[in-house]
C-alpha cells in the first residue's frame, strides 16, 4: 500500500508485530493490533522509531486512543503510522492523534493531506497536535483586553 | 449587512468567530465529500459516516436532516431561519424530537451543503447529531428559568458542547453517545436513561458538582445508569468524560452492534471495575489541559446569566377574571403554564400536539407564529423539550391571556401538556428506514380519542409513548404506557408496557403487559387502560401510582377482554 | 418469512443518490420514480437477474434490493410489505402544509 507522510520521510524499518516484537523488544519497530495495550511500550519508547497502529476497518476508531496515549502518555516521539482503513477524511482527527505517516490506497490521499492542515482553523479540545485551543485563545485574548 | 440580532441582547451563549469560522469550516469540508459522492470518488459505505455526522439521514423517501438545536435553546432569530429553510429546502414543516432536535425530511443530498450553511447564518450546525459520536447534548427546558434550579446545566453542555465537537479520539466510538445535563432535582433532563447523565447538586459545603450516572439507556436493552461519581468538581468535568469515553473507545464491544453502547460495557465488566478504570484514567488526566479555568468557566457563564426581567405583577385581574370565564383558559393555565424564578412570570408550554396532529410536527408559519410571540412575550427565547414541545421561558402572568390567544391561532393552546394526549411518538414507518411499525397515526387516533379537555384532565398526569421499534425513539420505555410497534410477517402489532417513569429518583422501565394488540385494537386497549385506572384510583393518585399500587392483573384482565 | 402464494413476484428498487427519492429498475434498465413501469420479474431466478442488473446500474442510487410484490387480477402489481407500499405511495397520513396555522 503507498506510504504517505507530510515531509515525506518515513522510515524503511519492518515492523515486528506485537508478539514477535515482545520475544524482541530490542526491534526499533513494532505493528499493533488496536486491542494490544499501548502501555506495555512504556520502558520502550525511547528506542522505538516506528509504531504502526491498524484501523481494521475506517469506522474502528480504537487506534486513535491508542495514538493520544502513545503521544501524550507515554511520550513517544518517532514515527507513528496508521494502517488498515485510512481514507482521507480522516486525516484532520488522525492528525491531531498524533500519527504522521498513513498507508492508504485512496485515489488523491496525497492531496488530500497537503491540504488537511488547511480544513480547519479552529479546534475546541486538546490533543496531541499541540494547537492552541479556541478556549485558550479566548482566555488569552481576555488578558489583553481584559474588558472584553 | 445590518443585523438585529447583533442589537438584541441574549441571555445565552452566542458564538464568536471561533465557533463561527469553525462551523462555516465544517459546511465547506462536507460541500466537497458531498461532491466527491456524487461525482463517485466515494462509495457510499465511506460516504455515510460523514453524511451522518453532518446529521444526514436516507430515510424511505428521502434524505432527512436533523439539526442540532443545543441544549434545546433557540432565538427567535433562529426558529425563523429553521421556518425558512424547512420552506426552502424541505417541504415546510419539520418534526422536533425528543432528543431537542430539528428533523427535516424531504432534504436532498445536492440541497444539504446549502442548507447547512444557511444554519450557520445563524450559529446553528447539524455536526454530530448522528453517528457514532458524541451526540447534541440535552438538558432541561426550564433551564434558567425553573424554580428549583440550583445551577444552569446550559453552561455546562455548551462546554461539553465545544469539548466534543470534532473530538479527533471520540469521532469513531463503537456506537452512539448520548450525554444530558441536569441542574434542578426535579430532573426534566432524563439523566439515568442516557450513556452519560450529569447532575449538578450542591453538597453539605455548598459547593456545587457533579453526580455522574453512566450506562444509561433505553433502546434493545433498556438500562438505569449507575452513578460513577457522586460528586465531581465542576472544574473537572471535560477530564472525566475524556476518561470516561476514553475508556469506552477503548473497551467497548465493536463485535455486535447490539452490544456496543457503553451501558453494555458496564453491565458486562460491572459498574465497581467501569469505576476503577474510568477513575484511574481520570487520575492521569486530571490536572492537564482539560481542566477547566475559572475564567473559561465564567466567561461562558456570564453568557447565560439571567436576562433582567422588568417587575410585573404577580396577581393580574384579568387572569384571574379569565379563568372563571373560560374554562380552556384555566385548563391551559393548569397544564401548560409552570413556575418561574420570578414572582410576576411564568414559564408557558405551547403544545405541539394539538387534537389528530402528528406530535412534535410544525409547520413553517407555526414557527414563524411562536418566534413572533416569543418576541413579544418571552424575551425573543424559545426552547425545545424532550417531550416535543416548545417553550417561552419568561413569560409575564400579565401577558399570558395575549400568550394563550397567540398559541391558539397557531393551534398550539392546546390544554394538554403532561395529559394523555400529550404523546410522545417517532415518525416511525411513515418515514424511517429503521421502523418496523408506524407511530404517527396510533398517536392520531389516540389523540382524538381522548380530544376533550375536561375528561383529560379528569384522567390526569399520563404519558404515553411511541416508537416504531426497538431502537426506542418515542422511550416508550419510559411511559407510564408505553407502546412498541413490532413487526408480525408483515403486520403491524403494538406491545403495551406499563409503568414506566423518568422522574427524578423514580426511573423505572415499564413492564410488557402481554400479547401485542392489532392495530385498530391499540385505541380500545389504551381506553382499557384508562377505564381501569379511573375505577381503582384512589384520590390524588396517578395513572402510574395506581398501577404501582395494584399491579398489572387488573389492566391487564381489561385489556385483553377488550381487544 | 411468510410464504409467497403468488409466486416470488418482484421488482428491483433504490434511492436515488441526489435526492433519496424511491425508484424502480424499469424494463430498459433506467431507474424511474414510476412504480408502475417497473419491470417485473416472475420467478425467483429472474429476481436474482433483476438484482444483477439493478447492482450494474447503481452508479446514480443507493443499495438496490428486490421488492416482493403482487399481481391483482387487472394485471396491476403492489408491494407486499406495509413498509415498501408506503414507499410506493408515501405517508398514510396527511402531514401538515407549510402554509397551515393548524392541522386539521
Ligand atoms: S424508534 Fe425506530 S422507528 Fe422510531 S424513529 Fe427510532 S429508529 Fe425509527
Amino acid at each position: 500500500m503507498p506510504l504517505f507522510s507530510e515531509t515525506g520521510s518515513t522510515t524503511i524499518l519492518e515492523p515486528l508485530p506485537f508478539a514477535d516484537w515482545q520475544q524482541r523488544p530490542a526491534w526499533p519497530a513494532v505493528s499493533l493490533a488496536n486491542t494490544d495495550p499501548v502501555e506495555d511500550l512504556a520502558p520502550h519508547v525511547g528506542r522505538l522509531r516506528l509504531i504502526v497502529l491498524s484501523f481494521p476497518k475506517f469506522s474502528d476508531g480504537r487506534a486513535y486512543s491508542q495514538a493520544r496515549l502513545l503521544r501524550g502518555r507515554l511520550g513517544y516521539t518517532g514515527e507513528l503510522r496508521a494502517t488498515g482503513g485510512v481514507l482521507q477524511d480522516q486525516l484532520p482527527f488522525m492528525l491531531r492523534c498524533g500519527f504522521d505517516s498513513f498507508e492508504s490506497d485512496q485515489k488523491g490521499f496525497g492531496e488530500a493531506l497537503a491540504k488537511t492542515r488547511t480544513l480547519f482553523s479552529v479546534v475546541y479540545q486538546p490533543a496531541e497536535d499541540d494547537r492552541a485551543t479556541a478556549s485558550l485563545l479566548r482566555l488569552s485574548r481576555r488578558n489583553v483586553h481584559p474588558a472584553v | 449587512m445590518p443585523d438585529t440580532h447583533f442589537y438584541q441582547p441574549k441571555h445565552f451563549y452566542q458564538y464568536d468567530d471561533y465557533d463561527r469560522a469553525l462551523v462555516g469550516e465544517r459546511v465547506e469540508q462536507f460541500r466537497d465529500q458531498v461532491r466527491r459522492r456524487i461525482a463517485g470518488e466515494l462509495t457510499e459505505e465511506q460516504f455515510k459516516p460523514l453524511r451522518l455526522t453532518n446529521g444526514l439521514y436516507l430515510q424511505l423517501h428521502a434524505y432527512m436532516l436533523r439539526i442540532a438545536i443545543p441544549y434545546g435553546t433557540l432565538s427567535s432569530r433562529q426558529l425563523r431561519k429553521l421556518a425558512d429553510i424547512s420552506r426552502k429546502y424541505d417541504r415546510g414543516y419539520g418534526h422536533f424530537t425528543t432528543r431537542q432536535n430539528l428533523q427535516l425530511n424531504w432534504i436532498k443530498l445536492q440541497d444539504a451543503p446549502d442548507a447547512l450553511a444557511a444554519l450557520a447564518d445563524v450559529d446553528m450546525h447539524a455536526i454530530q447529531t448522528s453517528g457514532n459520536c458524541i451526540r447534541n447534548v440535552t438538558a432541561d427546558h426550564y433551564a434558567g428559568a425553573a424554580v428549583d434550579e440550583i445551577e444552569d446545566p446550559r453552561i455546562w453542555c455548551e462546554i461539553v458542547r465545544q469539548w466534543s465537537t470534532l473530538h479527533p479520539e471520540f469521532s469513531f466510538l463503537p456506537r452512539k453517545f448520548k450525554i444530558a445535563i441536569t441542574g434542578s432535582p426535579n430532573d426534566r433532563a432524563a439523566v439515568r436513561v442516557h450513556d452519560i447523565g450529569l447532575r449538578l447538586w450542591a453538597n453539605e459545603a455548598g459547593e456545587v458538582g457533579f453526580e455522574v450516572i453512566v450506562g444509561g439507556g433505553l433502546g434493545r436493552t433498556p438500562m438505569i445508569g449507575k452513578t460513577l461519581r457522586e460528586f465531581l468538581p465542576r472544574d473537572e468535568l471535560l477530564a472525566y468524560l475524556e476518561a470516561t469515553l476514553r475508556v469506552y473507545n477503548r473497551y467497548g464491544r465493536r463485535d455486535n452492534l447490539y452490544k456496543a453502547r457503553i451501558k453494555i460495557l458496564v453491565h458486562e465488566i460491572g459498574a465497581e471495575k467501569m469505576r476503577e478504570e474510568v477513575e484511574a484514567e481520570y487520575a492521569a488526566i486530571k490536572d492537564g489541559a482539560l481542566k477547566l479555568p475559572a475564567e473559561t468557566i465564567e466567561a461562558i457563564a456570564r453568557q447565560f446569566a439571567p436576562p433582567p426581567l422588568p417587575h410585573r405583577p404577580a396577581v393580574v385581574a384579568e387572569v384571574e377574571g379569565l379563568k372563571l370565564e373560560d374554562r380552556d383558559f384555566a385548563l391551559w393555565l393548569k397544564s401548560n403554564v409552570a413556575p418561574h424564578r420570578m414572582a410576576g412570570y411564568r414559564i408557558v408550554t405551547a403544545s405541539l400536539k394539538p387534537a389528530g396532529a402528528p406530535p412534535g410536527d410544525a409547520s413553517a408559519v407555526q414557527m414563524e407564529g411562536v418566534a413572533d410571540i416569543a418576541d413579544a412575550y418571552s424575551q425573543g427565547e424559545i426552547r425545545v423539550s424532550h417531550e416535543q414541545n416548545l417553550v417561552l421561558p419568561h413569560v409575564a402572568v400579565e401577558d399570558l391571556p395575549a400568550v394563550w390567544r397567540a398559541l391558539g391561532r397557531l393551534g398550539f393552546a392546546e390544554a394538554n401538556v403532561g395529559k394523555i394526549t400529550d404523546i410522545i411518538a417517532c415518525p416511525g414507518l411513515d418515514y424511517c428506514a429503521l421502523a418496523n411499525a408506524r407511530s404517527i397515526p396510533v398517536a392520531q387516533r389516540i389523540s382524538n380519542h381522548f380530544a376533550e379537555l375536561a375528561r383529560q384532565h379528569d384522567i390526569g398526569d399520563l404519558k404515553i409513548k411511541i416508537s416504531g421499534c426497538i431502537n426506542a425513539c418515542g422511550h416508550h420505555h419510559v411511559g407510564h404506557i408505553g407502546i412498541l410497534g413490532v413487526d408480525k410477517n408483515g403486520v403491524e402489532l403494538y406491545q403495551l408496557s406499563l409503568g414506566g417513569d423518568v422522574d427524578f429518583g423514580k426511573t423505572a422501565i415499564g413492564a410488557i403487559l402481554g400479547p401485542a394488540v392489532t392495530a385498530d385494537k391499540v385505541v380500545e386497549a389504551v381506553d382499557a387502560l384508562v377505564h381501569t385506572y379511573l375505577d381503582a384510583r384512589s384520590d390524588g393518585e396517578r395513572f402510574v401510582d395506581t398501577y404501582r399500587r395494584i399491579g398489572a392483573q387488573p389492566f391487564k384482565e381489561r385489556v385483553y377482554a377488550a381487544v | 418469512m411468510a410464504k409467497n402464494l403468488s409466486g416470488d413476484l418482484s421488482v428491483a428498487s433504490a434511492n436515488r443518490l441526489v435526492d433519496g427519492v424511491v425508484v424502480f429498475l424499469d424494463d430498459a434498465g433506467q431507474w424511474t420514480t414510476r412504480f408502475e413501469l417497473a419491470a417485473v420479474a416472475r420467478d425467483k431466478r429472474a429476481g436474482e437477474i433483476l438484482l444483477e442488473r439493478a447492482r450494474a446500474e447503481a452508479f446514480d442510487v443507493i443499495d438496490p434490493f428486490l421488492v416482493a410484490v403482487i399481481e391483482d387480477d387487472d394485471g396491476r402489481f403492489e408491494p407486499i410489505s406495509l413498509r415498501e407500499k408506503i414507499r410506493v405511495s408515501g405517508l398514510t397520513f396527511d402531514a401538515i402544509a407549510a402554509d397551515a396555522v393548524r392541522y386539521a
